[in-house]
């Protein structure tokens, strides 16, 4: 076992459905089981989640995978050193798009019904249209200047030669979307679970596509924390992952997440129905209310065993490639112009050998168990 | 009040107004309680208050609308992302943010907030703190728009020296000119054409060297 330097935490996290790992280990004994005495703080928004973490109100929080580079560049912030020791999920976003909308690209598009995922280009019409009408352009709505939802609707668009120049981009909180939906605010948004299900569920809105029709597989959120406190606590930190791991794992078995959903329901949480969180955890998207919904078996994504029982690879890592794939993304999306990015950026950022250190210890805490359990 | 006083008042008020200018206030809380407070607090000074209790629904369509000097936000609201966002994604004119806070730790918060850039965190919201406070806000915003238009303008000045400075070296090797020969040329030029020097030099860069 491992001695916490620190043994009493506070961790941010924002109410969705990928924030499933903190609350299972809060709720399944994890965190106990490594010493830890944690407190889960629920946050309204991403950017003060951020500014609490700096000011070391929290010692660690689940983050949008793009949040840690941000702190270290200070893009929209003080420049504050930011690492993630562990990615915490896979996919699990989606753009969902109003009623409204869904009646126009079928009506533009001379269509009875469209197929899923949608293609971008049927956009092309309606704002063509629209241009021609003296319409106002589309507005899309996304939950973060630094997040995958942002580029991940950037490529969707661009796969269709949509810039960002025919329509408006905004952000809008996770919270409110499906009413800035209902009230045609917004026209489409790219978001996390529950609130594409919540959406289809009450009859609102579309949800096109998922973020792995987008992107395959890329880290979705990860744990943030500072480096000055893994600096100064590093056996916390790697408790911290252990047991964060741990609920990862657990969360690989399907009637596992069954269970995950139940507890994320509760107000404390999510504050959310059951069933519209359990769906993107069981693998099925939600699409319209007079439609069947699509099997995503990656939908949200936890953790998932090696067939090589000696490989050391795991979706948690926080590889130093996806990192710098982060980065590109956020190249191309003009957010780093006029920036000077330190050629060891994503190093600094990104700590394989922090989760790998924890692996070791995981690794141990089991063979002990079993020892114990004869 | 006779009525030589009161209008003695009014125009006294008029005079007030002219030497201090309105600052409107969008107010983003969704405590009415606390919104009523800061209002009152807030009487007869030069901030106007435009309250939004309800701020998700039209957050964006009012900031456009009111254009106010400043926005008064609680920390907690979920509509902090999207004033983070008008600034980034949104190419938005900056506007100073003050937050407020329940939370006792506030200045640790406040020493991590960019300084000059927006936010300042008023611990609550205290009649006799509050106007202080917002006088700072907009005074320190105006001094850090002040310097970043500065470094602007010096960073474009660099620019077009250096515009100048190769449109000239190119007019001295390929018309055989003297320094002082070739800047009297292009200087004339922009005279002559009413341009700006440095457009000139543009032109003749990309002049030059396709020939």
């Amino acid at each position: 076992m491992i001695e916490p330097e620190q043994t009493d935490l506070i961790l941010g996290f924002i109410p969705l459905t990928d924030s499933a790992p903190l609350i299972v280990a809060k709720e399944m004994g994890f965190f106990s089981q490594w010493g830890l005495n944690v407190k889960l703080q629920k946050q309204n928004s991403w950017a003060t989640l951020r500014d609490k973490l700096h000011a070391g109100l929290l010692d660690a929080t689940q983050m949008l995978a793009p949040m840690p580079l941000a702190s270290s560049l200070g893009l929209g912030c003080a420049k504050v050193q930011v690492i993630t020791p562990l990615v915490l999920s896979l996919n699990g976003n989606a753009i969902t798009l109003s009623e409204k909308l869904h009646q126009e690209i079928l009506q533009e598009n001379n269509l009875a019904h469209v197929t899923l995922p949608l293609a971008a280009y049927l956009l092309q019409k309606v704002i063509n249209v629209r241009k021609i009408r003296k319409r106002p352009k589309l507005r899309f709505a996304t939950v973060f200047p630094y997040s995958c939802h942002y580029y991940q609707l950037r490529d969707w668009l661009s796969s269709a030669n949509i810039s960002e120049e025919d329509l408006d981009i905004v952000v809008v909180p996770p919270v409110n979307m499906v009413a800035f939906l209902q009230s045609g605010e917004i026209d489409g948004c790219c978001v996390g679970g529950p609130w594409n299900a919540k959406a289809v569920r009450a009859g609102i809105g579309l949800t096109a596509l998922t973020s792995f029709d987008i992107w395959q597989d890329s880290p979705e959120k990860v744990l943030g924390l500072l480096a000055s406190f893994q600096q100064a606590k590093p056996n916390t930190v790697i408790a911290l992952s252990a047991a964060l791991k741990q609920a990862c794992i657990w969360l690989e078995s399907i009637p596992n997440r069954f269970e995950a959903a139940r507890l994320l329901s509760s107000d404390q949480y999510l504050d959310a129905s059951v069933d519209v969180i359990a769906p993107s955890l069981i693998g099925s998207c939600l699409t319209h209310i007079t439609m069947p919904p699509r099997a995503i078996p990656s939908y949200n994504q936890f953790s998932k065993s090696t067939k090589n029982a000696a490989s050391t690879s795991s979706i948690n890592v926080p590889e130093y490639i996806r990192g710098e794939w982060l980065i590109s993304q956020m190249k191309n999306a003009g957010q780093l112009k006029d920036i000077d990015v330190p050629a060891d950026l994503v190093r600094t950022v990104f700590r394989p050998d922090i989760y790998h250190q924890m692996r070791l210890k995981l690794e141990d805490q089991s063979v002990q168990f079993f020892r114990r359990s004869g | 009040m006779a009525w030589k006083d009161s209008l003695q008042y009014t125009s006294s008020l008029k005079q007030q107004k002219n030497v201090i200018p309105e600052l409107r206030i969008l107010l983003i809380d969704e405590n009415r309680q606390r919104a009523e407070s800061l209002t009152s607090a807030l009487n007869n000074s030069r901030y106007k208050i435009n309250h939004l209790a309800n701020p998700d629904m039209s957050l964006l369509k009012q900031v456009d609308e009111i254009q106010p000097d400043i926005i008064v936000i609680d920390i907690e609201s979920p509509s902090r992302d999207i004033l983070e966002s008008l600034s980034t994604i949104s190419h938005y004119n900056p506007k100073p943010i003050v937050m407020f806070s329940g939370e006792k730790d506030t200045d640790t918060i406040n020493q991590y907030i960019e300084s000059g850039v927006s936010a300042y965190v008023v611990g609550d919201l205290q009649a006799d703190r509050v106007k202080p406070i917002l006088d700072a806000a907009v005074a320190r915003f105006r001094e850090f728009q002040k310097l970043k238009v500065e470094l602007s303008d010096t960073k474009q000045q660099l620019a077009s020296r250096n515009l100048i400075d190769q449109a000239k070296r190119l007019l001295m090797k390929k018309r055989n000119l003297s320094e002082d020969d070739a800047f009297k040329a292009m200087r004339k030029t922009a005279m002559d054409t009413g341009q700006k020097l440095d457009d000139v030099a543009k032109t003749l860069i990309s002049f030059l060297n396709t020939i």
